[in-house]
């Protein structure tokens, strides 16, 4: 499978790589609208992928890497919220699975907010940053090229034989 | 690149997967299972006798007092073939209202509470729900979750001293009452004593929520949520077939003695 190369950091404008550290910022912005419905966060980000996929490949990426490694998170955080409000709700017990869900649910955010600090930091930079995973997803997304795609979307093209 | 993606995936759900497991196994201190119940009556032994050393828990020796609360008990121990306990009643002088539980299936019982009771069959009912908290091993969990596995079994007399002070004012959550309560109403009913007689003794003691004597009693400290206690044991289906035998006691004889 070939893949378009890879811009370096010289040959991207300063606009394009601070909308790329935009994806990774825009959490912070949606944390606390996003503590009581964490569903709020993943919407943000999805709205934040829609406005700018179109301003190239490399914020494209990043805003994809940023909204994929997202969805586990929220999805995480989603299923913490309905367990501790079922077990209220119903007085049922906080047992050994809810704390230790409750650890894993933390470490998963402490792992996602350390790695989105470092993705924001390369993009504005002009780097690429892989995180586990998602990266690679991301990668494979935008930049595998796709010739019916790829070619439908030239106006210009060469004279037929 | 698709085969790398998903080792990936498989590496990450392996690494939050084990962190969810080893968290769940190592976060979850207060498990009787941790205490057997073979240590956990050598224990018992040990606190009760600290407990009667204690001025406010002075045992009350009266023969007639002791028999019929054996009476009583062996009454209940009737209904719990399966138990692994060895069941000691010991009444202790006191006025305050008051009934406890302490590890190995001993349960002190108060001569103000024994007074209280207006029969037999009351004193059953609170025994019976004491006995829940013993066989849903409720002191344990809390006394693991209160102090931990290492503490609790130190040997330290410090410690001992300490375990026993927080004995006599356990008080336990809404659920292990509600559990408590339950049990002893299908062992109330399993010996032949009329069920909803916990219902009765609980209204007597909601009557009686501001007396100081009660204060230091474990069974009204869900104090808020008594009104569905009540209820729940008021609620109590009992066998079609089923019988009320009374304790063959002479109860004001025994109040009596007191």
């Amino acid at each position: 499978m070939d893949y378009h190369p890879l811009p370096q950091p010289d040959q991207i404008e300063t606009r394009i790589k601070e909308d790329a550290m935009g994806a990774y910022f825009m959490m912070f912005a949606t944390a606390a609208m996003g503590l009581p419905l964490p569903i709020l966060n993943l919407v943000a980000a999805i709205i934040y992928y829609y406005v700018n996929r179109d301003k190239g490949k490399f914020v494209q990426f990043h805003t994809l890497q940023s909204l994929y490694s997202q969805i586990p998170v929220t999805l995480l955080n989603s299923g913490l919220v309905v367990w501790t409000i079922v077990n209220f709700v119903r007085d049922l017990d906080f047992t050994g699975f809810y704390w230790g869900y409750l650890v894993m649910v933390a470490t998963a955010n402490l792992v996602y907010f350390i790695f989105s600090i470092v993705g924001a930091v390369r993009a504005r930079k002009g780097f690429f940053y892989y995180f586990l995973f998602f990266g690679k997803l991301a990668y494979h997304q935008v930049y595998r090229i796709r010739p019916e795609r790829d070619q439908s979307t030239l106006k210009n093209r060469p004279p037929g034989p | 690149m698709q085969r790398t993606i998903l080792r990936d995936l498989l590496v990450l759900l392996g690494v939050f997967g084990l962190i969810w497991l080893v968290f769940s196994l190592f976060s979850y201190p207060e498990d009787p299972q941790l205490l057997s119940i073979h240590k956990e009556e050598k224990l018992g032994e040990v606190y009760v006798d600290l407990i009667l050393l204690n001025p406010m828990f002075e045992e009350f020796e009266n023969r007639q007092v002791s028999s019929a609360v054996k009476v009583i008990g062996d009454r209940l121990e009737e209904g719990l073939e399966d138990s692994e306990y060895n069941y000691r009643f010991v009444v202790f002088n006191s006025p305050m209202i008051n009934a406890f539980t302490v590890p190995g299936g001993n349960i002190l019982i108060s001569t103000g509470l024994i007074g209280f009771c207006d029969s037999p069959e009351e004193l059953a009912a609170v025994i019976a729900h004491e006995m829940g908290h013993v066989e849903e091993r409720h002191v344990v969990s809390r006394l693991l979750k209160e102090l931990g596995i290492e503490i609790l079994t130190s040997g330290d007399q410090y410690v001992i001293g300490e375990v026993s002070g927080l004995l006599t004012s356990t008080s336990f959550d809404r659920k292990q009452e509600a559990a408590a309560d339950l049990f002893a109403a299908k062992l109330l009913e399993s010996t032949s004593i009329e069920p909803r007689t916990l219902a009765t003794f609980f209204r007597k003691l909601e009557e009686e929520m501001d007396n100081e004597l009660m204060q230091h009693f474990e069974i009204i400290s869900t104090h808020p949520n008594f009104r569905s206690r009540i209820r729940e044991a008021l609620s109590f289906k009992s066998a079609k077939d089923f019988k009320a035998d009374p304790i063959d006691l002479d109860w004001e004889l025994i109040r009596a003695e007191l």
